[in-house]
């Protein structure tokens, strides 16, 4: 944005502090100011003072040790609001939670107020240990959050700016397509004109109205064909505009963490972190695996499978007994002949981990 | 004379109409009936405002709704002429009638003018005015005064209390000076008398600006009811007004006022502070609940209302930056430092409310939604200080009333900053233009909350565009024509002087001195021939003190001063108000006087030349608006985007309605007469874009006149029309009896039976051809109709 701060050429009879020039003679002064302790001189005695090191400045009263480095021209008119400013600039820096991250509306604007307070006892001077120590605490809890507020805005901004160039592009345009319009019509109206004169120097009389019938017609439905030309160019824009926007608004969006209550500042909101997603389960919570009346055991006494477990043909064949126990237990709970209404009351009753073994156990053994 | 209107008896108050008046009132009822808003131009001088209220009257006293009508005018002296002639009717009725109505008629303007205080009304400025009462009758005064300190009061103000509060003034219409004698006799403040009846009124008149202005409207006009009839009389303006009321200018003078003020504020903070902290106290913790809406009783003595129309309000708690009263003092001194930054740049720059913030917030750390309620905090905070002297917060009001309205809308308003005040200008005297551009925003709770709303004025031709600019949809346009026994008056454009050469104001030419002495020898022979005043309209005041210096040089002046004196208006208002004294006085005695105005200044809006003061007007040269002016090309620029006006249409139309109330100034009735000269060479193709009536006036062989065959046509003209003329000729033709109106209402009845029977035998007809004739005539019609269209958009 346009910004050049130009001299102000009124006060012409400004005079520096230090030095005792004034502008009548000096006309190109400009003054500087040291953050510091915000003393006005010219650029001159600057020059002349702390070209050599760091010196202490030249206004009686102030000792304040200045170095050139710092000296800049000053933004406002008055030094009390630049001040405030720079204080301001600095405070904003660290304490820059969005109107997001609190519960409601009441929260912010506390958050808001006490943010004034702070800049407040920084420019009047009360209390400036105790909020400086405030602060650095803050700054050193929070540095994460602040990070990402800080590139937030920025990002804001350099949006915000894309539009507006974009959009002083878009008026530009439109402002030319218009004035080529203008001038299209004009050169065509005049085209027609010594057209419709050629054709009624070459015609005969009879025909002369006729002629000047179809000539206003043929005008006439130029300039609509050109409206309607017109109106779909600028709906295009239109759509064109509108999704350009959208863009805009989803580069915005970034997501935010960090800590959530501080000690200075109450009322933020609590972040939850989302859990993390569950694996893909395809039985849609039942687990085949799963027992809910028994526990399979290593191995259960039975005769029958006695000699299983010794052949060695079968164990060569990869054959399994354990795959065989959990198979024919499934197969035994599998809810055939059982009524579920009772099975569930039955099972409220008792519910215990050893009735259901020993249930599994005789189970096996009538096999 | 009494008639009716379908079903509708109206009285009126002369006995005879003229056939405008009732074909107005006619039209008038319609729309009332329908509800809608509409767009009606009426020649002036032929009773607007009598035929408007006598019908809305009778349609008010007729109808159980009893509709009350807000009449909106331009100036004081309209606002009272209309007044007079409410008056008169209501006198009319009850003779006519045999009893008086209930009925309540009263105008409304500024203290200033309604002050009875014997100190207070001795001031001369309207915001002194304004501030003294307020200090006078606020609430919190009288509080202390209870508290038994010594405090002024206002007797006049005070003496309303003891009345009943709806009755505070006796039935019937009293014009301003009218409620102003009995304030006198009653010991009673007018101004608040007529404020606090308004809801039991029929008839509200007043000015645009109560209507108009949020600051105003919202504590003026808020209780007005949804079906009230709204009239905007001399709307000719009305696009302007709207954009004036959300516009302001800032100077540098304004900030180191407003800078004063904001010390003085903290000063007073730190006093009450120190004696009565609990009240800002109390102000605090109610701006932290967000109480401040339901308790702030909009009361009459509040300092500022929020500047934004209401459905732009936010209803919210104010944010916590500017809840602590000190710390939003130094918000405001920030801000208006800022501003003071802005200042001191030397290119001119226009830039979007947007972009504005943007940089504000880069520099001062203001954010949008607290500046967003800085109006409102002021008023809160100047209530809770109880400051009395509040004309020395007036630049603070001003900066907050900014800072509101910067901050609210985005679209339709431009900041400019123009830091010289002219083109060759080298000592800067910045001024910060906060412009709306769009005339729809303002206007558009208006269309909203009155169901009928009523344009009209003598000139407000082309009338399609004022839809368009305001953005509403009118039920009925219409024009009238004026109805003449006699030509009575002579409209002429004049394209070419005397040698044949062409005259214009085009800025190539209008320094030519052939150009320049052929105007002269227009105005010279034109003092020549015509009799008492004459008055001549120039574009500008800098084009009018050009050419007369060089009419000077020329020997033209001399010339003319041997047939009749010459008076010049100035930006200055005393002087011109005496120039327009002394040319009335030299219309009265003796040849008379020639009074060169421009056309965009006081005298052509709002002055009458009836009768022998004006019997020729000349516009010389085409009135456009100066067309490098940052703000109007902003306006032309917003208007071609968003209403589709090209810039040359809108500058075209704008010139003419103001060439055209030029012209409308002479011819003040019917009885009246006088010569019309357009003189530019430009105004042969504009001829179109002039009111009906006057368009209609003119004759083909009058639109490319040279300076001698206008001059012999005006002598012709002038010499019939000073024959001997009597009223009886009138009768029939210009003015109806009742017995004209009930023959007037037989014709178009048997024309409306014939048009209704020959559309059903046009019906059989149409049955009777074959289906191939049919598609051709179909064919024939389409055709018609994509003209139709092509028309339009052409």
């Amino acid at each position: 944005m346009a910004s050049n701060i130009g001299i102000d050429r009124r006060d012409e009879d400004e005079v520096c502090p230090v030095c005792k020039s004034s502008r009548y003679l000096n006309p190109n002064m400009r003054f500087l100011i040291n953050p510091e302790c915000y003393h006005k001189m010219c650029e001159s005695c600057v020059d002349r003072i702390f070209s050599s090191g760091p010196s202490s400045c030249p206004v009686a009263g102030c000792r304040k040790t200045l170095r050139k480095n710092r000296f800049r021209a000053q933004t406002f008119e008055d030094i009390g609001v630049e001040r405030e400013v720079d204080i301001r600039r600095r405070v904003m820096h660290i304490l820059n939670r969005r109107e997001e991250e609190f519960d409601g509306k009441r929260a912010y604007d506390d958050f808001l107020e006490q943010r004034e307070e702070i800049i407040a006892n920084l420019v009047s001077r009360s209390d400036v240990a105790k909020t400086e120590a405030q602060l650095q605490k803050y700054a050193t809890e929070n540095m994460a959050s602040i990070r990402t507020n800080q590139k937030i805005e920025e990002q804001e901004a350099t949006s915000f700016h894309a539009r507006i160039s974009l959009e002083q592009e878009e008026a530009r345009m439109r402002r030319q397509l218009a004035r080529e319009e203008l001038e299209n019509e004009r050169r065509e109206m005049h085209a027609g004109r010594e057209d419709f004169l050629s054709r009624l120097a070459a015609g005969t009389s009879s025909d002369a109205a006729s002629i000047a019938r179809e000539s206003h017609k043929v005008q006439l439905r130029k300039s609509s064909a050109r409206h309607s030309e017109q109106d779909r160019l600028r709906q295009k824009q239109a759509a064109l505009r509108g999704s350009e926007l959208k863009r805009g608004t989803n580069l915005s969006s970034v997501e935010n963490a960090g800590p959530s209550d501080t000690g200075l500042i109450k009322g933020l909101r609590k972040i939850k972190t989302p859990e993390p997603e569950k694996p893909y389960d395809p039985f849609m919570g039942y687990l085949p695996e799963k027992r809910d009346y028994v526990t399979l055991q290593q191995s259960y006494p039975s005769q029958y499978l006695d000699r299983l477990r010794k052949s060695t043909q079968a164990a060569a064949g990869g054959f399994d007994l354990r795959e065989y126990y959990s198979r024919t237990l499934m197969e035994a709970f599998a809810g055939l002949g059982c009524f579920v209404e009772e099975e569930i009351a039955e099972r409220d009753a008792n519910r215990s981990a050893s009735a259901a073994n020993e249930g599994a156990a005789m189970a096996a053994v009538d096999l | 004379m009494k008639f009716f209107i379908d079903d509708l008896p109206v009285l009126f108050p002369y006995p005879r109409i003229y056939p405008e008046q009732y074909a107005y009132m006619c039209d008038l009822k319609k729309t009332l009936d329908v509800g809608g808003h509409c767009v009606l131009e009426m020649p002036s001088g032929t009773g607007k405002t009598v035929s408007l209220l006598s019908l809305i009257v009778a349609y008010q006293q007729h109808y159980p709704e009893h509709r009350k009508l807000i009449y909106c005018s331009r100036t004081m002296s309209e606002i009272e002429k209309a007044l007079a002639e409410l008056k008169a009717l209501m006198k009319h009725r009850a003779t006519e009638l045999g009893h008086e109505e209930e009925f309540r008629g009263l105008g409304l303007t500024s203290r200033k003018n309604l002050c009875l205080h014997p100190s207070v009304k001795r001031e001369k400025s309207g915001t002194v005015v304004d501030a003294r009462c307020r200090s006078l009758t606020a609430g919190f005064v009288k509080e202390k005064k209870e508290r038994g300190e010594d405090v002024d009061l206002c007797v006049y103000h005070d003496n309303l209390d003891l009345l009943e509060p709806h009755n505070l003034v006796p039935p019937g219409v009293f014009t301003l000076d009218g409620i102003l004698r009995y304030g006198e006799e009653h010991k009673q403040c007018p101004y608040f008398s007529v404020r606090r009846m308004m809801p039991y009124c029929n008839i509200i008149i007043y000015s645009y600006h109560y209507l108009l202005d949020p600051k105003i409207a919202e504590r003026v006009s808020r209780e007005l009811s949804k079906d009230c009839i709204v009239v905007f009389d001399e709307a000719h303006n009305i696009d302007n007004v709207c954009i004036e009321s959300l516009s302001i200018d800032i100077s540098e003078d304004v900030l180191r006022r407003a800078t004063r003020g904001a010390s003085n504020l903290e000063r007073k903070i730190e006093d009450m502070k120190s004696t009565d902290a609990e009240k800002l106290q109390n102000e605090y913790s109610k701006l932290v609940e967000g109480l401040q809406q339901a308790e702030q009783a909009r009361e009459e003595d509040q300092f500022i209302s929020n500047p934004v129309l209401p459905d732009d309000l936010l209803k919210e708690a104010v944010p916590g930056n500017i809840r602590r009263a000190e710390h939003f003092i130094s918000f405001l001194k920030r801000f208006i430092e800022y501003l003071k930054t802005r200042m001191k740049v030397t290119h001119t720059i226009s830039e979007t409310p947007p972009s504005f913030l943007t940089h504000l917030k880069d520099l001062t750390y203001i954010e949008r939604k607290p500046l967003r309620f800085c109006a409102e905090r002021l008023t809160s905070l100047v209530r809770t200080l109880e400051l009395i002297n509040i004309e020395d917060y007036q630049p603070l009001q001003e900066i907050a009333t900014f800072a509101t309205l910067v901050a609210t809308y985005e679209k339709g308003f431009v900041l400019i900053l123009e830091p010289f005040e002219s083109e060759a200008a080298t000592v800067p005297n910045p001024i910060l233009h906060f412009t709306c551009l769009d005339a729809a925003i303002a206007i558009k709770p208006v269309f909203d909350r009155f169901s009928s709303v009523i344009i009209t004025s003598g000139t407000l031709s082309p009338l399609e565009m004022y839809p368009k600019m305001l953005g509403f949809t009118a039920v009925m346009q219409e024009s009238y024509s004026m109805t003449l026994a006699r030509r009575s008056f002579l409209p002429m454009i004049v394209t070419r002087g005397s040698d044949q050469a062409q005259v214009s104001s085009s800025f190539g030419i209008r320094n030519d001195p052939g150009v320049v002495r052929n105007y002269g020898t227009l105005v010279t022979e034109f003092s020549r021939v015509t009799p008492d005043g004459v008055v001549v309209f120039f574009p500008s005041y800098l084009y009018m003190e050009s050419i007369i210096s060089m009419w000077q040089g020329m020997g033209i002046l001399d010339q003319i001063w041997n047939y009749k004196l010459i008076l010049v208006e100035t930006p200055d208002a005393q002087e011109s108000s005496l120039a327009l004294e002394t040319y009335r006085t030299a219309c009265c005695n003796g040849r008379g006087a020639i009074l060169f105005c421009v056309a965009r200044g006081k005298v052509s809006e709002g002055i009458d030349f009836d009768h022998h003061y004006g019997r020729a007007v000349l516009c010389i040269g085409v009135p456009f608006q100066y067309t490098e002016s940052r703000i109007l090309k902003a306006r032309l620029e917003f208007l071609r985007e968003n209403y589709r006006i090209r810039e040359n249409d809108f500058l075209s139309f704008d010139a003419m309605r103001h060439a055209a109330q030029c012209l409308g100034r002479v011819l003040r009735g019917k009885d009246d007469y006088g010569v019309m000269v357009l003189a530019d060479r430009r105004f042969e193709r504009k001829r179109p874009q002039l009111p009906k009536w006057i368009n209609q006036a003119m004759l083909d062989s009058e639109t490319n006149l040279s300076t001698d065959m206008a001059v012999s046509n005006a002598k012709n003209f002038l010499r019939t029309m000073a024959q001997p003329f009597k009223s009886k000729d009138q009768e029939g033709i210009s003015t109806w009896s009742l017995a004209d109106i009930e023959r007037h209402e037989a014709k178009r009845k048997i024309e409306e039976d014939r048009m209704m029977r020959q559309e059903h035998t046009n019906g059989h007809k149409m049955d009777a051809v074959t289906s191939s004739a049919f598609e051709a005539v179909d064919d024939e019609y389409d055709d018609d109709i994509d003209q139709d269209m092509m028309m339009l958009d052409a």
